[in-house]
């Protein structure tokens, strides 16, 4: 296709990050939901804590109800398949009718499993399959370098954002930077998903912390939001 | 659950797959169109029936023949129009029926789009009459939509319903992609094809979505394509600019550029008629189109083929009247229960009236109407076409259609192997459109 617009762009990146949310938002569910099993029925807060919401759910089944069905709550996997379909919609001819098909099923199959008796994160499992499926469909479709860099970043600007939050283990983080890394790097200058070299330097010093990144958790997370904000350029007075 | 279907008149088992698994899939690829109701907008799947419309090879090559000279003669009549006015100089078609017609568009005097096409892209409308024979109800020549329903009908049909194609001798349709291409490709004035749409909220931006897909144009909206030095140019996220050289345009004339057209239009392109005047980029379908395919034109049709090739026609017009003229006027008036009206304004079904459904009351208010506005009007005979099987439930049931059938004006006129037949869900009913509640079928052709 060889010509993206700004929307476009925009698009791309956006659909790489609501269906990377869609993604984690579920794996991580699954975790506490595991957790929550043993450890007692309150820690759902702890997620909460975690997006500074407070509780308003009544008991754990209603959270996670919420946090997976409900298209209203704007955390929910629900309300992250709609937005990357909405995304997905208007980029037919980059991403492929395939790719945006397994967005179709993922939004389909979530609404059959909200119905379904089956205990609940056996019934999400088929759910991950479709999400793992519009990946590789996607790898399999897209020839364009510069649309799959835009949706990788991302995707991994996401993920690394959400376990930024849940203050994941810095191994895992750690990973994660450097997925996206991977990804900056392949990003053309002068475009808008160019890094912004300030705050790349910002998320390396603090991804030098190790395992002390959770002190600094906000001003990378920050940083991170403005990855990619054009760069200021200072005039000097000659 | 498969059912095994003899079609009519035809001496073929054609094995169809579930309905329910058909319109399954063109849910997951996203076949929808979009509807506003109450000024709220619904996306809803447009209707599937699995038996398709067939015809046979030595039916569609009289049908294509009739269409290839109809848009031909045609395109041949916008150009006159809009340069030497040959055909009301010879008082063939009246003065004042051109210019009095809203789809005449002044802006477009002595401008010649490349290669002098105008209709790159025809919808035209026909049905089978229980004669046998087939009329024309409409030409489509400014953004006929509804290829792309059939094209993927296809693709997903092959896929649940394999032996029905490898039972019969069916001519693959999804070539229309390519035919598309060759047509932008044809009349490209250098740089790159490009689908306009107005956006996501269309009625048919799947179809414009997935032709872009397909045919490996841009899909562009508005607001990312400018003009400079009479040239159009696509804005690219970077900051560049790619040039194009074809633009498929999905938005109607009045809306495409605000400096020529609707200053008020939030969907154009300012200065995009200048850069198609200064033959930069070719615009698909021509601007001022609407010219030939008023509904009040269109009775003039077979008069335009004899004038510019010297042939009769292939293909028949309903019996059309025009109250314009006294003696029609004067036919319509006294015949107004067993006709069908047009308003020629409309489009989309709307804006058709049929006689034997008003009151004696209604009838002489609509008289009354005809007789002011007599040029607003066309009125025809009800042609009883033939009705086609379909599926509601489990059961089969007859229903009025037509067909959409699709030529596309490049080096040669061609006219794909394929169309949208479209049905009424009504049994009461004939109109079809899918604004109007209707179904679609795939339209198979056979080689043979």
């Amino acid at each position: 296709m060889g010509t993206i617009s700004v929307e476009h762009g925009d698009r791309l990146f956006w659909l790489g990050r609501y269906t990377e949310r869609a993604y984690t938002t579920i794996k991580s569910l699954e975790k506490l939901y595991d957790r929550t099993i043993d450890s007692g029925h309150e820690e759902y807060r702890d997620y909460l804590a975690a997006f500074g919401l407070n509780d308003t759910y009544g008991g754990r089944e209603d959270f996670f109800r919420s946090f997976i069905f409900d298209g209203e709550n704007p955390s929910s996997v629900a309300a992250s398949l709609v937005k990357a379909y909405d995304n997905g919609i208007v980029l037919r001819e980059e991403i492929s009718t395939e790719a945006l098909s397994f967005l179709q099923m993922a939004m389909d199959r979530l609404e059959h499993i909200s119905h379904s008796s089956k205990a609940l994160c056996l019934s999400l499992l088929s759910l991950v399959d479709i999400i793992f499926g519009f990946w590789g469909c996607l790898g399999e479709n897209v020839y364009d370098e510069e649309i799959k860099t835009i949706i990788e970043c991302g995707k991994y600007v996401e993920r690394l954002d959400l376990d930024l939050r849940l203050k994941c283990p810095f191994s895992m983080v750690e990973k994660e930077f450097g997925r996206l890394c991977t990804n900056l790097r392949k990003v053309p200058k002068n475009t808008p998903y160019r890094y912004n070299t300030n705050q790349l330097c910002t998320l390396v010093e603090l991804m030098g912390m190790g395992e002390n990144y959770t002190e600094s958790k906000e001003e990378a997370i920050s940083a991170l939001g403005r990855l990619f904000e054009p760069v200021k350029r200072t005039v000097l007075a000659g | 659950m498969k059912s095994e279907i003899k079609t009519e008149n035809l001496d073929l088992e054609v094995p169809i797959a579930n309905v329910d698994e058909i319109n399954e899939l063109l849910r997951r690829y996203g076949v929808k169109f979009g509807i506003y109701k109450n000024g709220v907008f619904k996306e809803q799947l447009f209707p599937f029936d699995p038996i398709p419309r067939i015809i046979t090879a030595q039916e569609f090559a009289a049908i294509e023949k009739g269409l290839i000279q109809r848009v031909d003669a045609l395109n041949m009549f916008i150009y006159d129009i809009y340069h030497d006015k040959k055909i009301i100089a010879d008082n063939v078609v009246p003065e004042d029926f051109v210019y009095i017609s809203s789809g005449y568009l002044p802006q477009c005097e002595g401008v010649t789009p490349p290669k002098n096409i105008y209709s790159h892209i025809s919808g035209i409308d026909l049905v089978l009459g229980k004669d046998g024979e087939w009329y024309i109800l409409e030409d489509n020549l400014r953004i006929p939509s509804g290829a792309s329903y059939p094209l993927i009908a296809r693709e997903l049909t092959r896929v649940a319903s394999p032996k029905a194609f490898t039972d019969n001798p069916i001519v693959d349709n999804r070539n229309y992609a390519q035919l598309l291409r060759d047509t932008m490709d044809n009349v490209n004035c250098g740089g790159i094809n490009a689908i306009l749409t107005p956006g996501r909220y269309n009625a048919a931006y799947f179809e414009h979505s997935y032709l872009a897909e397909l045919s490996g144009a841009a899909l562009v909206s508005n607001d990312e394509l400018f003009v400079e030095n009479n040239v159009l140019y696509h804005k690219t996220y970077s900051g560049g600019r790619t040039k194009i050289g074809a633009l498929y345009r999905r938005i109607s004339d009045e809306y495409l550029d605000p400096l020529t057209f609707e200053a008020k239009s939030l969907i154009g392109i300012p200065n995009l008629m200048e850069a198609y005047r200064a033959g930069n980029v070719a615009i698909i379908n021509a601007p001022g189109n609407g010219v030939a395919d008023d509904k009040g034109i269109y009775y003039f049709v077979p008069k335009m083929i004899k004038y510019y090739l010297g042939e009769e026609p292939i293909l028949k017009n309903a019996p059309t009247y025009l109250p314009f003229y006294e003696e029609d006027r004067k036919y319509v008036l006294e015949n107004i229960g067993k006709l069908v009206i047009k308003d020629v304004a409309e489009a989309g079904g709307y804006g058709v009236v049929f006689g034997s459904d008003l009151s004696a009351e209604k009838l002489e208010e609509f008289r009354q109407t005809i007789i002011r506005e007599p040029r607003r009007f066309i009125a025809q005979e009800v042609i009883d076409f033939c009705d086609l099987p379909i599926f509601e439930g489990n059961e089969k049931v007859m229903r009025k259609a037509d067909l959409r059938a699709f030529v596309l004006s490049g080096e040669k006129t061609r006219v794909w192997a394929s169309g949208l037949t479209r049905f009424s869900r009504n049994p009461d009913s004939f109109v079809v459109n899918s604004s109007q509640g209707g179904g679609f079928k795939d339209t198979w052709v056979l080689s043979r």
